[in-house]
């Protein structure tokens, strides 16, 4: 699905329009690199805001770097190409699109006057550097209410801006583990299998993004601004669940051999509830059986009669015979195609699904397809891309996608003449030394 | 202009009435407790279903208090509204016109088998924000199949990289409830743009958030890499799934804990770090020879490596590999239990538990990692007893509670 908000071509015309959405109005500093930073001002720019992002030509935003190309062999994450194009990077334009793009040389003098210019124009500031990093370019909470007042500056890091660990370092994996998070998931006996992708990089923007929108909900309701500071490992405490409660509450223990308990439930006893083997290399199907009717369908299915066994009839005799379970339903769905056997599942009603990977949601989905989660972008170096979409449905407003994610500098003379009010020569001299 | 506002908590004097059977909906409820909300959960004379799934205190059910329904409604207000009975709606409008968000988690069937229809409740609440969170959508193809937190993940993408090396060994799900977290913080953020968009324009509105879609958009690297050079990544043991193989990242220690690094052998700065932290504790082996400062040389002898910091770790205690790490610089994490969260003296020192009376007692429970410095936060409340609040918000008519039967 092409989402064009713009008449008039807005994909070969890259420049600045009005913007449209609750954020418009809005505009904000974003010294955000990496994921976690890009991705919760990425929000901010899908509903309005005029995001403009701050980069140094100095050392080129990591996912500007890493290897997403359509034309190039798949590399791993964290292989980096020597004198890479930093426009042609994929994950770059996944998480910047609908920003402004400008560069500044931030460990010069010059460069710091130029941000504060800049700064003095917004009501929002945005970074997620280690903690005193932008302390040492001069940029405190205080500098920047007198530059802005009223201003919201929203700080993003890992541990939080106090604490004896708040210049510890983290990335997605670290936080997880640190968290909690990666030790509550694993099968029993064995080490934890943790998470096969940064979902903390993921919560903690999206928590940041909430974050920044309820500092400007407030800023609206009583003129105060704000510094706002959220942990990436606090974010991951508090997704922890009701584990939290039974140990603070029950004194329970994790460690030993019955915890985490894999597909499994605790609670309720749902069985059978679990990832089954289908037909075909790494098919999967996902059944969760609550209800003594879900099973008698799920059975029916199953020739060799465990419809009649009554052992399996209530969820107590299921749950104490879970093993056996696994075995019955496993060597069923083996045979079985994982969607069309999720399908008859679900026509039985029975709760189930196949296993889904990049690939099928971006091409086979029926019901991403229906709520148009995927949409094209143009972009000059990387051409045509889909761009994960917002997974929010509003009746009167909707993401503005007016441009795919930035050239490098490439709004600098917009911004730096038209918002900052630089005047020609002065621009110009800025370029030459090497500023911008 | 600053008025004294400011300290009050970030939502304070919104208004939200919840009506969710799964934890998506409650988890918002939540949320929007924590930053100062008040938050009415409506629920049907036999309770919220959360009230009946454990864990439970003290290890008893009922009359004890579940406490997975105490995580995820602390903070609320409970009043007992039948909605299957139609007259009753009129009590759920009249608490309606003052509320500035209705929040509903729950199937279209479910919906409509409550007579509860987002476009109408909209329409006739001209400021009302209406959020509903579905499993899959409010139509489409697969708007009335049925999802659990296990079926969710597997269908939106997250499920398809977490699990092993060993493929034999099917795709584990992660752990809390990650498919719902992922819908109530999408619904959080959709209220919160309304709310914005309701300051600037006077009206509120519909907002739909399907859980599928949140996970579709949550898998972080899967969807690029098949976006870009379309390749489906493969499962590794608690690290990137990705297009190849990587080493491990999960190294066990002396006191039978994990403690998480990449061992990156392309810069000169992580490598130096890595030796002389070998070095200290006696056992860099020939890591410092010359032929070791070629990054080729370092990639080729991999495993040789890879073999040295695996024996270095058995000798230290996890946290002791942490701390030092850390001191160092290196990107190290310890793998904490959640019991274990209650003692680490960073979160403790930034007073991230708060202690309160939750009705079974005296307990450690999280605040909102939004910290809004200058806004205080209240005092978390305990999770509600069923229909503690009735009586005050519907009166005590026509509500469908026991003693008006």
């Amino acid at each position: 699905v092409i989402e064009m908000t713009r008449p008039n071509g807005a994909q070969s015309d890259r420049s600045v329009g009005s913007r449209t959405g609750p954020l418009s109005g809005v505009r904000v500093a974003d010294f955000c690199w990496m994921g976690v930073g890009s991705v919760a001002t990425r929000l901010l720019g899908d509903f309005g805001a005029e995001v403009i992002k701050i980069e140094t030509r100095k050392r080129i935003d990591t996912p500007r770097r890493l290897p997403f190309y359509k034309d190039g062999s798949a590399l791993t994450y964290g292989q980096e190409v020597i004198d890479c194009d930093p426009n042609k990077g994929g994950l770059f334009n996944n998480y910047c699109r609908n920003k402004l793009g400008v560069t500044i040389d931030l460990g010069s003098p010059a460069g710091r006057d130029v941000a504060e210019r800049l700064i003095s124009t917004c009501s929002v500031v945005t970074e997620n550097f280690a903690p005193g990093v932008m302390e040492r370019w001069g940029f405190t909470y205080e500098r920047l209410q007198e530059l802005s007042p009223g201003v919201i500056y929203a700080r993003m890091s890992g541990y939080g801006h106090s604490g004896p660990h708040q210049h510890y370092r983290s990335y997605g994996p670290t936080v997880q583990a640190v968290s909690g998070l990666s030790f509550v998931s694993g099968l029993p006996k064995r080490e934890p299998s943790g998470w096969g992708f940064s979902y903390m990089d993921n919560q903690a923007a999206f928590y940041n993004s909430l974050a920044l929108l309820v500092a400007l909900l407030r800023r609206t309701r009583t003129g105060a601004g704000a510094e706002v500071d959220v942990s990436s490992v606090e974010v991951g405490v508090s997704l922890l669940g009701p584990i939290l409660e039974e140990v603070a509450t029950n004194g329970r223990r994790t460690r030993g051999d019955a915890y985490p308990t894999g597909n499994r439930l605790e609670w309720p006893q749902a069985a059978p509830h679990g990832v089954y083997p289908a037909a075909g290399e790494d098919q999967w199907i996902a059944i969760a059986v609550f209800e003594d009717e879900q099973w008698r369908q799920l059975a029916e299915l199953i020739n060799d009669g465990p419809a009649t066994d009554e052992r399996f009839a209530t969820a107590a005799g299921r749950f104490g015979a879970h093993d056996e379970l696994d075995q019955i339903v496993s060597a069923w769905t083996v045979t079985q195609n994982a969607a069309d056997a999720a399908e008859t599942l679900q026509r039985r009603g029975v709760p189930a699904g196949r296993v889904q990977n990049g690939r099928d949601l971006v091409e086979d989905d029926p019901q991403l397809a229906h709520l148009g989660t995927f949409f094209e972008l143009d972009h000059p170096v990387i051409g045509p891309a889909k761009f994960e979409g917002v997974p929010l449905h509003f009746s009167r407003m909707r993401p503005d996608h007016w441009r795919s994610a930035p050239l490098l500098g490439e709004d600098n003379e917009y911004v730096f003449k038209q918002i900052v009010g630089l005047a020609d020569a002065e621009y110009d001299d800025l370029v030459t030394q090497g500023v911008i | 202009m600053t008025d004294t506002n400011a300290e009050l908590p970030a939502l304070d004097g919104i208004r939200v009435v919840e009506i969710a059977n799964d934890p998506a909906g409650e988890m918002v409820g939540k949320l929007m407790a924590q930053l100062g909300a008040t938050v009415v959960k409506i629920e049907p004379p036999e309770g919220a279903p959360s009230r009946r799934v454990g864990p439970f205190a003290h290890n008893r059910a009922a009359p004890n208090p579940s406490l997975n329904f105490t995580h995820y409604n602390l903070g609320k207000q409970s009043a007992v509204l039948d909605l299957t009975e139609q007259e009753r709606h009129a009590r759920l409008a009249a608490l309606l016109t003052d509320a500035d968000v209705l929040l509903l988690a729950m199937t279209p069937h479910d919906a409509a088998h409550a007579g509860l229809d987002p476009d109408a409740l909209a329409a006739a609440h001209d400021r009302l924000i209406v959020a509903w969170i579905t499993p899959f959508g409010p139509d489409g193809p697969w708007a009335n199949r049925l999802t659990s937190d296990l079926v969710g993940l597997a269908l939106g993408g997250p499920l398809h990289t977490c699990g092993y090396d060993d493929h034999s060994l099917p795709p584990i799900r992660p752990g809390g409830n990650q498919g719902y977290q992922s819908a109530a913080t999408f619904a959080a953020i959709g209220i919160a743009l309304a709310l914005i968009d309701r300051d600037k324009t006077g009206r509120g509105q519909r907002v739909d958030v399907p859980m599928h879609e949140c996970l579709a958009v949550n898998t972080e690297l899967a969807v690029p890499y098949w976006i870009y050079p379309r390749v489906v990544v493969k499962r590794q043991t608690c690290r990137h799934a990705q297009p190849s193989p990587t080493a491990p990242a999960l190294f066990p220690t002396a006191d039978g804990r994990f403690v998480y690094i990449v061992l990156v052998l392309a810069d000169k700065k992580p490598w130096d770090l890595v030796v002389s932290w070998l070095a200290e504790a006696g056992m860099a082996v020939d890591l410092q020879d010359d032929r070791f400062s070629d990054p080729q040389y370092r990639q080729d002898n991999f495993s040789y490596i890879q073999n040295i910091l695996e024996c270095f770790f058995l000798i230290k205690n996890a946290d002791e590999a942490y701390h030092e790490g850390q001191a160092r610089g290196l990107p190290i994490g310890v793998l904490r239990s959640p019991e274990e969260l209650y003692e680490d003296e960073h979160l403790a020192s930034r007073d991230f538990f708060e202690e309160i009376d939750d009705g079974t007692g005296t307990h450690p429970h999280a605040r909102s990692p939004i910290r809004i410095a200058g806004s205080a936060a209240r005092p978390q409340r305990p999770a509600p007893l069923l229909g503690a609040h009735t009586a005050e918000l519907l009166g005590r008519a026509s509500t469908g509670v026991r003693s008006d039967v």
